[in-house]
């Protein structure tokens, strides 16, 4: 049963981490691979926080959720002052330069990581307990998410995706949104983050590289990217699948690059066969494709004037 | 620190630079014409190391069979990432975030294959990586050094002729200015994508074949350092100057070579994924003369810095992968 | 009657091609200037220049006294320029009435802060969206429509929102970009009593069209574009009988 909480543990983790990364993705229109650092900056300040200056892991917490969202200022705004479009590049440079620095700085602890982080919860039966704390804290993000894309704000969000220059011309600012969203997807990677080592109480560089990215891209194509409940979906479902592929007993220099093949043949798959996800579609709306041309204006050939 | 010393760092750094140079004009060349930033260049550059491979290490091929089979190989997967990929997304006027995932997408799925087939160890090409070496004065000169200057050089020049002197060249830039305005000449705009991914192929597989000859290689390389700065080439270089991006890439490589005088080895990588930040901040439309910034236009699909999207109204045709 | 918008010596070019060369124009408020030329002449593009969609090579554009040619564009909007497109350019998954509520110079919505701490002045601010939108609605003939997504409206209707969604914005100056453009009946007139009542109530209008009885029916005066630059400009009848210009405009020059 032990395996069984843990398994609901990662899935909500990756609920909140798919979630905050649909919101960049499908509603912000950003293609950034770089979310797995927020997850780690999350993650790595939180543990070290409470491991050098004895703040109790709970306010530890919310210092690494900020510093995520802090981080991603630094990418969003020099690359968005240009185009979105540098913002991918960016993030590129962004994810493999911050992975090469926590393999390498001892403060981290290198490519061994951090061990013996303080934990948030000490109870008998803990993994029970956290994993109900995960499912409610996981139910919240995405509520907090959807009430985020409905209302005002949501308002704004569809408009600049429809036509972003038009959007400008009223008077309301595409890149002020956009890093807005940025910041809000990453400070929640950075809040499952520091959850998961608070209460894994072990981090290392390999849980946030290339692969996670490619990861979380599934769980949001798959699922259903710019839907509330596609990227819950995509989560669980990518969650659950590895530790099913698990049970086939392969070695483990077999499972780690499987794994990743069935990823991103699904992504491929879906990009392909059906951009809207599982759970996106024309009666929901969603998927990739309402970032479409189609969907946007774009001036004729030749002079009409 | 002596004379002999920057010598032979400038000597090193201007060899190695050599497939750097061609990894960015083969980007370059890409974003010109096709107008996709094409990240999945990774991912061929992973086929056709592989390629080589296991020419060499498992068929027991000798050189030029073995690049023969490279170039089928390369040319087969950079031909079927046009037809199969980008045109099916253009003619479905998708995003630009289907094009940005499905080429680093796929970039990612060729690392893991490569490492579910071949293991995740780092490979050679050859048996040694070492080739012999004589001097030129004080400095160290290796007849790889030689191959990889000479190999480089007459690509560049072949490419440098193709393009300004051959009719197939002069179409390749007539769809990269203006694909609407070539189509009207009769001009094939999926005949241009078609040869410029297949050049980009020769120079990819030109570049992994000399990396492979000097350096180990983990499947993970080719997105994680080589394409990094094929894509800063780019950018400094400016949108739509190929051979520009291939000598930026040279001042690149030079400058990694010199920063061991100032950097640890185990930070130099670093230093990639800095000037990426560099490029972005300061040199977003490159740096280069004004006069040339005036010819790129920006097209409805993938990004030039220079947003000339207004002016279509007025007689300027749009273009992009979304047109037609 | 004060100047709302000036171009000083505005000029452009894409490549080897002129879209504007050394433009002096003024819009004063409460006047209708009429922007004519054959097509390519460089009207689109000058509205691209004044609205910040397009950055001059050189000149400047003035608000009022402030120069904002080199100003993002949605603060050129915030300045009080309000615009209609070519092509309209409504949001299609966005209702007609949401289409008004994204509109207002001033939209709280877009703040997070603003959001979570100020949701009183939020709802204050939305009720004043809202009566400002149904009133719009209502003067534009589109009030049953409020709830219907944009795309479902007809042709004339999608020109009736993009006017009032540019109303929206309460500036002091309008530009609209060929609204008459397929456009005849009870929307025509519907639009032409609307532009007349903002020039009335003092803004700065400048229309792009085509149209020359609206035109002539409803401009102070107009200026005709060639190939980038200004020819002429005075009264429409004026330009109309320079044979010089509509030869340009209907016959030999035409554009490139």
């Amino acid at each position: 049963m032990e395996y069984v909480y843990t398994i609901v543990i990662l899935s909500c983790v990756n609920v909140i981490l798919a979630s905050g990364f649909n919101l960049i993705l499908g509603y912000g229109g950003l293609v950034s691979i770089a979310h797995p650092i927020f997850y780690a900056i999350g993650g790595y300040v939180s543990a070290l926080v409470s491991m050098k200056l004895g703040v109790p892991p709970i306010f530890a917490v919310v210092i690494g959720t900020m510093a995520a969202a802090i981080a991603s200022v630094g990418l969003s705004v020099p690359s968005l002052r240009i185009s979105g479009d540098y913002l991918v590049i960016a993030s590129i440079g962004f994810q493999l330069g911050l992975v090469h620095i926590l393999n390498n700085l001892e403060l981290t602890g290198q490519a061994g990581g951090l061990s013996n982080i303080p934990s948030i919860i000490e109870l008998p039966g803990r993994t029970l307990v956290f994993s109900l704390i995960m499912i409610v804290v996981a139910g919240l993000c995405v509520l907090v998410i959807r009430k985020l894309v409905n209302g005002d704000f949501g308002r704004a969000i569809i408009a600049m995706r429809d036509d972003e220059e038009a959007f400008s011309a009223l008077g309301r600012n595409p890149i002020k949104l956009k890093v807005v969203l940025f910041a809000v997807g990453s400070g929640m990677a950075g809040f499952a983050g520091s959850l998961y080592a608070h209460f894994f109480l072990y981090l290392t560089p390999d849980d946030f590289g290339i692969f996670t990215s490619a990861a979380l891209l599934t769980m949001v194509v798959v699922g259903g990217a710019a839907t509330t409940w596609g990227p819950v979906a995509g989560a669980v479902l990518l969650t659950v699948l590895p530790e099913a592929i698990k049970f086939l007993d392969l070695p483990v220099s077999i499972m780690a690059p499987l794994q990743g093949v069935i990823f991103t043949l699904l992504v491929i798959f879906f990009l392909y066969a059906r951009p809207q996800g599982l759970l996106g579609g024309r009666r929901r709306g969603g998927g990739l494709e309402v970032w479409s041309s189609r969907g946007a204006y774009r001036s004729p050939d030749g002079g009409e004037t | 620190m002596t004379l002999d010393l920057i010598g032979q760092l400038a000597w090193t750094g201007f060899a190695t630079a050599t497939y750097y140079s061609l990894f960015a004009m083969a980007f370059a060349l890409v974003l010109k014409v096709n107008r996709v930033w094409d990240f999945a260049q990774a991912g061929t550059m992973v086929f056709a190391y592989f390629a080589l491979y296991v020419a060499y290490t498992e068929l027991g091929w000798s050189v030029v069979p073995g690049l023969l089979l490279g170039l089928v190989v390369t040319v087969a997967v950079a031909l079927m990432l046009e037809r199969f990929g980008f045109d099916v997304f253009r003619r479905r006027n998708s995003s630009i975030l289907t094009f940005f995932i499905f080429t680093i997408v796929f970039s990612q799925f060729a690392i893991y294959l490569a490492e579910l087939i071949f293991g995740t160890e780092p490979k050679t090409l050859t048996p040694t990586l070492i080739s012999p070496v004589f001097m030129v004065g004080k400095i160290v000169v290796s007849h790889w050094d030689l191959k990889a200057i000479a190999v480089t050089g007459i690509l560049a020049l072949a490419l440098y002729v193709f393009m300004r002197h051959t009719r197939e060249g002069e179409r390749l830039v007539a769809v990269a200015d203006n694909p609407d305005l070539a189509e009207a000449y009769g001009i094939s705009r999926k005949r241009a994508y078609a040869v410029s991914m297949a050049l980009s192929a020769v120079l990819l597989l030109a570049g992994i074949y000399l990396f492979g000859t000097k350096a180990a290689l983990f499947p993970s390389t080719p997105l994680n350092r080589l394409l990094v700065y094929a894509v800063i080439a780019t950018i400094l270089a400016g949108i739509g100057n190929v051979f520009a991006a291939g000598i930026a890439a040279v001042l690149l490589s030079l400058m990694q070579a010199f920063s061991i005088l100032v950097i640890g080895s185990k930070w130099q990588a670093l230093l990639a994924y800095i000037l990426i930040f560099v490029a972005i901040i300061f040199f977003p439309r490159g740096v280069v003369l004004p006069e040339r910034l005036s010819r790129l236009r920006r097209p409805a699909g993938p990004p030039s810095p220079d947003d000339d999207e207004g002016a279509a109204g007025e007689g300027i045709p749009a273009a992009g992968p979304g047109k037609r | 009657m004060t100047s709302v918008v000036r171009c000083q010596d505005l000029s452009k070019r894409f490549g080897g091609i002129v879209v504007a060369d050394r433009i002096n124009l003024e819009l004063k408020g409460g006047e209708i200037v009429g922007l004519i030329g054959p097509n390519g002449a460089g009207k689109t593009s000058l509205f691209n220049l004044i609205c910040g969609v397009v950055q001059p090579d050189e000149g400047h554009v003035y608000v009022g006294s402030r120069r904002v040619e080199k100003l993002p564009i949605y603060q050129h909007a915030r300045l009080g320029l309000a615009r209609t497109w070519q092509h309209v350019r409504l949001f299609n998954s966005l209702t007609v009435m949401d289409n008004l509520l994204i509109a207002p110079r001033d939209y709280l919505g877009e703040s997070l802060l603003k959001l979570m701490f100020g949701l009183k002045r939020l709802s204050a601010a939305n009720h004043e969206a809202l009566d400002r939108a149904g009133a719009l609605l209502e003067r534009v003939g589109l009030a049953h429509k409020a709830a219907a997504h944009a795309f479902e409206l007809s042709y004339g209707q999608q020109k009736l929102l993009g006017i009032a969604r540019a109303l929206m914005n309460d500036g002091d100056c309008l530009l609209l970009d060929e609204p008459m453009a397929g456009v005849e009946g009870r929307t025509y007139d519907t639009i032409k009593a609307v532009v007349r009542t903002e020039a009335e109530r003092g803004k700065a209008i400048c229309v792009i069209e085509h149209n020359v009885a609206f035109v002539r029916d409803i401009c102070d005066h107009a200026v005709f574009m060639f190939n980038g630059s200004i020819m002429a400009s005075g009264s429409v009848d004026a330009l109309m009988a320079d044979r010089r210009l509509t030869d340009l405009y209907f016959g030999a020059g035409r554009g490139r």
